[in-house]
C-alpha cells in the first residue's frame, strides 16, 4: 500500500477564543511524514510556540497514524484541550505522550548547586546525629545520677549479662586477631631493623604499638562489630514489636533498664578483652622474635618492661574504656531510632557499625594528641 | 482503690497533637473517661486513632493541651506520682508486644517483680491465677512468646497487662488478627474479666461486633477532633458520612441484631 502524504493546514479564524485552527490529513506515518517532512515540522514547530489555549485541532482526516506521527503530533499538542479524533488515534496519542513525558523528565537538567545541597544534608544529618547522641548521653547521666538515689533499681543482671556477652564472649575471636597481628607486625618490623642491626628495637616497636594503640584498637572494632551491632539490632527489634513502648507504658525507664547497662557494660568489658588482646599480641610477638630474629623468650620478656613505659599500658586500658562507652553509646542511639520496618533496621546496623568504627577512630586521634607528651 | 463512678480515669483538654512532619493530627481535642465504663473509639483510617491513644499512654508528647490518666500528667515532675498512674493503667498492644526474650511465666511476672515488695513465692501464685484467668494452664509459663498461636499471645498480652490489677485497661485493636469464633471468645473473656474487676476500658476497634458487644460509650474521632460521644444509640444517629459508612448499611444492621441477639 502506497503511503498518502501527510498534511497539515493551519487557519485562523478572528474574533474566537481559540483563533488559531490546525488540521492533519493523510498518513502521519514514517512514510508519509517523508515527503514534507521540512515544512511540517517547521508548521508543528510554530503550533507549539502558540499558546494551547489557542488552538484547536482536527485530527479526524489523518488516515494511518503511527508512533512516528504520534510522536511529532504529540509534542506540538501539550497541553491542548480541544482536539478531534477519532478513538484509535486519540488511544495511540495519549500513549506517545505518555511515554514522552518520561522521556522529558529524564532530560531535566542537572542541578549546578546538587553537590553543594547533598553535602548540606550530610552535615544536617550528622548535626541531628551528634545532637541527639548527645542528649542521649545526657539522659544516661541523669539515669544514672537517679540511680543514685535509687539504687534497688540497678540493673545489676543485665549489667552482668552484659559484661558476659561482650567480653567474655568476645574473647576467643579477639585474641586471635590480637596474636595475627602481633606476629605480622613483628615479623614486618624484625625485616627492616635486621638490615640496621637494630634487632632488639622490635620489642619497643610492638611493644608500644600493641600495648597503647593497636590493642585497644582492635578490640574496640571487634566490638563495634560483634556487640555494637547486636546491640543496634536488639534495640531496634524491640523497638519493631514495640517491647520498648510495652516497657515505658510500664513505666520502666528504657535508658536505665536497655541502654545504661548496655553502655557500662561495654566500658567495664573492654579493657578486660583489650588487656586480654595485648597479651595474645605480644605472645605472638615472642614467638616470631624466637624464630626469626632469635630472640629467647627470657630475654623478651626481660626487655618489655624496659622498652614499654607502665603509663602505656594504662593509656591503652582507659582508652579502650572510652571506647566501649562511645560504641555502646552510638549503637544504642541507632537502635532507638529505628523505626517499624526492615529497612530501618538494616539500615539502623549499619550505620551503627560505620559511625562506632569512626567515633573510635576519631577519639583515638583525639586522644593520641592530647597525650602525645606522655609515656 | 478509688469507688467513685463518676471519676474520670482519662480527661483530655484541648489536645492538639501533631506528626512528625509538622502536620496537625488533632486540633482542641476533648475526651473523658469515666471510671465504670467502656469507651470505644472509632474513626476512620488515618484519623489518627493510634497517635491518639499514644499520647494517653504518655508514649508521645502534644503539642498543647492537658492530658490526664488517673487525674495525673505524664510530665508531673513527682516521679512517685507518675509511676503510680503507670501502675494503675493495663495497656493490650495490638501485636501483644510480649517481651521475646522471656518466657510467658515471666512476661506476665514482669509488672510484678518490677513493682517490687513481693516474694517469688507470691508472684507464681499471682502469675499462675492469671494465667488461668486467660484460659491458659501453669505449663504455659514455660512457653517462649516465639512459641505460641496469635489468640494465646494476645491472652497473655492480657494476663501481663491485668497483673497488676489495673483500674484501667486500654485496648489496641483486641480483636484484629484473631478469627470471628476466637475473636467473640475474646470479647467473653473480657466481659468476664471486667464483671470480676471492675476496671475501666479504653479502646479502639473496627470490629463492629466487639463494639457492640462490649461498648457502654462511643467516642468518634474525625475531622481532628471528637465528632461526637455518647451511647450507640446515640451516636448510630448523627449525620456525619463516616459515622453513617461505619455504623450503617448491612454490616452495621447484622452486627446490631448479633449483638442484640447476644
Amino acid at each position: 500500500m502506497i503511503a498518502r502524504d501527510a498534511e497539515l493546514a493551519v487557519e485562523t479564524v478572528e474574533n474566537d477564543p481559540v483563533p488559531t485552527r490546525a488540521r492533519a490529513s493523510g498518513d502521519w506515518t514514517f512514510a508519509g511524514l517523508k515527503t514534507r517532512r521540512e515544512e511540517i515540522l517547521h508548521t508543528l514547530e510554530e503550533l507549539r510556540r502558540i499558546a494551547p489555549s489557542r488552538v484547536a485541532w482536527d485530527l479526524t482526516p489523518i488516515g494511518e497514524l503511527d508512533d512516528t506521527g504520534a510522536l511529532w503530533l504529540a509534542r506540538a499538542m501539550r497541553g491542548v484541550v480541544e482536539v478531534q479524533a477519532s478513538a484509535h488515534h486519540r488511544e495511540i496519542l495519549d500513549r506517545v505522550a505518555e511515554a514522552s513525558r518520561v522521556q522529558i523528565a529524564m532530560q531535566q537538567p542537572i542541578d549546578p548547586y546538587a553537590p553543594a545541597i547533598a553535602v548540606g544534608r550530610a552535615a544536617m544529618v550528622f548535626g541531628m546525629h551528634l545532637r541527639d547522641g548527645l542528649a542521649l548521653l545526657g539522659r544516661i547521666v541523669l539515669e544514672a545520677g537517679a540511680l543514685v538515689r535509687r539504687p534497688r533499681d540497678t540493673p545489676l543482671r543485665e549489667l552482668s549479662a552484659g559484661v558476659f556477652r561482650a567480653g567474655v564472649a568476645a574473647l576467643p575471636v579477639t585474641m586471635l586477631v590480637g596474636f595475627l597481628v602481633g606476629i605480622v607486625l613483628t615479623y614486618l618490623s624484625a625485616l627492616q631493623l635486621k638490615r640496621y642491626g637494630a634487632d632488639l628495637l622490635v620489642i619497643n616497636i610492638v611493644g608500644v604499638g600493641v600495648v597503647r594503640e593497636l590493642g585497644p584498637m582492635l578490640a574496640s572494632i571487634i566490638a563495634a562489630g560483634r556487640s555494637g551491632s547486636a546491640m543496634t539490632a536488639q534495640l531496634g527489634v524491640m523497638r519493631v514489636t514495640e517491647e520498648i513502648e510495652a516497657l515505658q507504658v510500664m513505666g520502666v525507664s528504657v535508658i536505665t533498664r536497655l541502654v545504661l547497662p548496655k553502655v557500662i557494660a561495654l566500658a567495664i568489658a573492654l579493657p578486660l578483652v583489650t588487656f586480654c588482646t595485648d597479651l595474645a599480641a605480644i605472645a605472638g610477638a615472642l614467638l616470631v622474635s624466637r624464630f626469626t630474629l632469635g630472640i629467647p623468650p627470657q630475654a623478651f620478656m626481660e626487655a618489655l618492661p624496659r622498652a614499654v613505659e607502665i603509663v602505656n599500658f594504662w593509656i591503652g586500658i582507659w582508652k579502650s574504656a572510652a571506647f566501649g562507652f562511645a560504641v555502646a553509646l552510638v549503637a544504642c542511639h541507632f537502635g532507638l531510632r529505628v523505626l517499624p520496618n526492615t529497612d530501618s533496621l538494616a539500615g539502623g546496623v549499619t550505620s551503627s557499625v560505620v559511625a562506632s568504627i569512626t567515633c573510635v577512630i576519631i577519639l583515638n586521634a583525639i586522644f593520641a594528641i592530647l597525650l602525645r607528651n606522655v609515656g | 482503690m478509688s469507688a467513685d463512678p463518676n471519676e474520670h480515669v482519662i480527661e483530655i483538654e484541648g489536645l492538639v497533637n501533631a506528626i512528625g512532619s509538622g502536620q496537625i493530627l488533632h486540633k482542641n481535642l476533648n475526651l473523658r473517661v469515666r471510671r465504670d465504663e467502656v469507651m470505644t473509639l472509632v474513626g476512620g483510617s488515618g484519623s489518627g486513632k493510634t497517635q491518639l491513644l499514644r499520647v494517653i499512654l504518655g508514649l508521645k508528647h502534644p503539642v498543647a493541651g492537658s492530658v490526664l490518666v488517673f487525674g495525673v500528667s505524664w510530665d508531673d515532675p513527682s516521679f512517685k506520682k507518675v509511676r503510680d498512674a503507670r501502675r494503675r493503667m493495663g495497656m493490650l498492644f495490638q501485636n501483644g508486644a510480649l517481651f521475646s526474650a522471656l518466657s510467658v511465666f515471666d512476661n506476665v511476672a514482669f509488672p510484678l517483680r518490677e513493682r517490687g515488695g513481693v516474694s517469688e513465692k507470691k508472684i507464681r501464685a499471682i502469675v499462675h491465677a492469671k494465667l488461668s484467668e486467660v484460659e491458659l494452664a501453669p505449663h504455659h509459663g514455660t512457653l517462649l512468646p516465639a512459641n505460641l498461636s496469635g489468640g494465646m499471645v494476645k491472652r497473655v498480652a492480657l494476663a501481663r497487662a491485668l497483673a497488676l490489677a489495673p483500674d484501667l485497661l486500654i485496648l489496641d485493636e483486641p480483636t484484629a488478627g484473631l478469627d470471628p469464633d476466637r475473636s467473640e471468645r475474646f470479647v467473653q473473656l473480657i466481659q468476664r474479666l471486667r464483671a470480676d474487676h471492675r476496671f475501666a476500658v479504653l479502646m479502639v476497634t473496627h470490629d463492629l461486633d466487639t463494639l457492640y458487644a462490649l461498648t457502654d460509650r462511643v467516642a468518634v474521632l474525625g475531622d481532628q477532633h471528637i465528632i461526637a460521644c455518647g451511647t450507640q444509640d446515640e451516636v448510630r444517629e448523627l449525620p456525619h458520612p463516616f459515622v453513617q459508612s461505619f455504623f450503617g448499611g448491612e454490616r452495621g444492621r447484622r452486627a446490631l441484631a448479633h449483638g442484640a441477639a447476644a
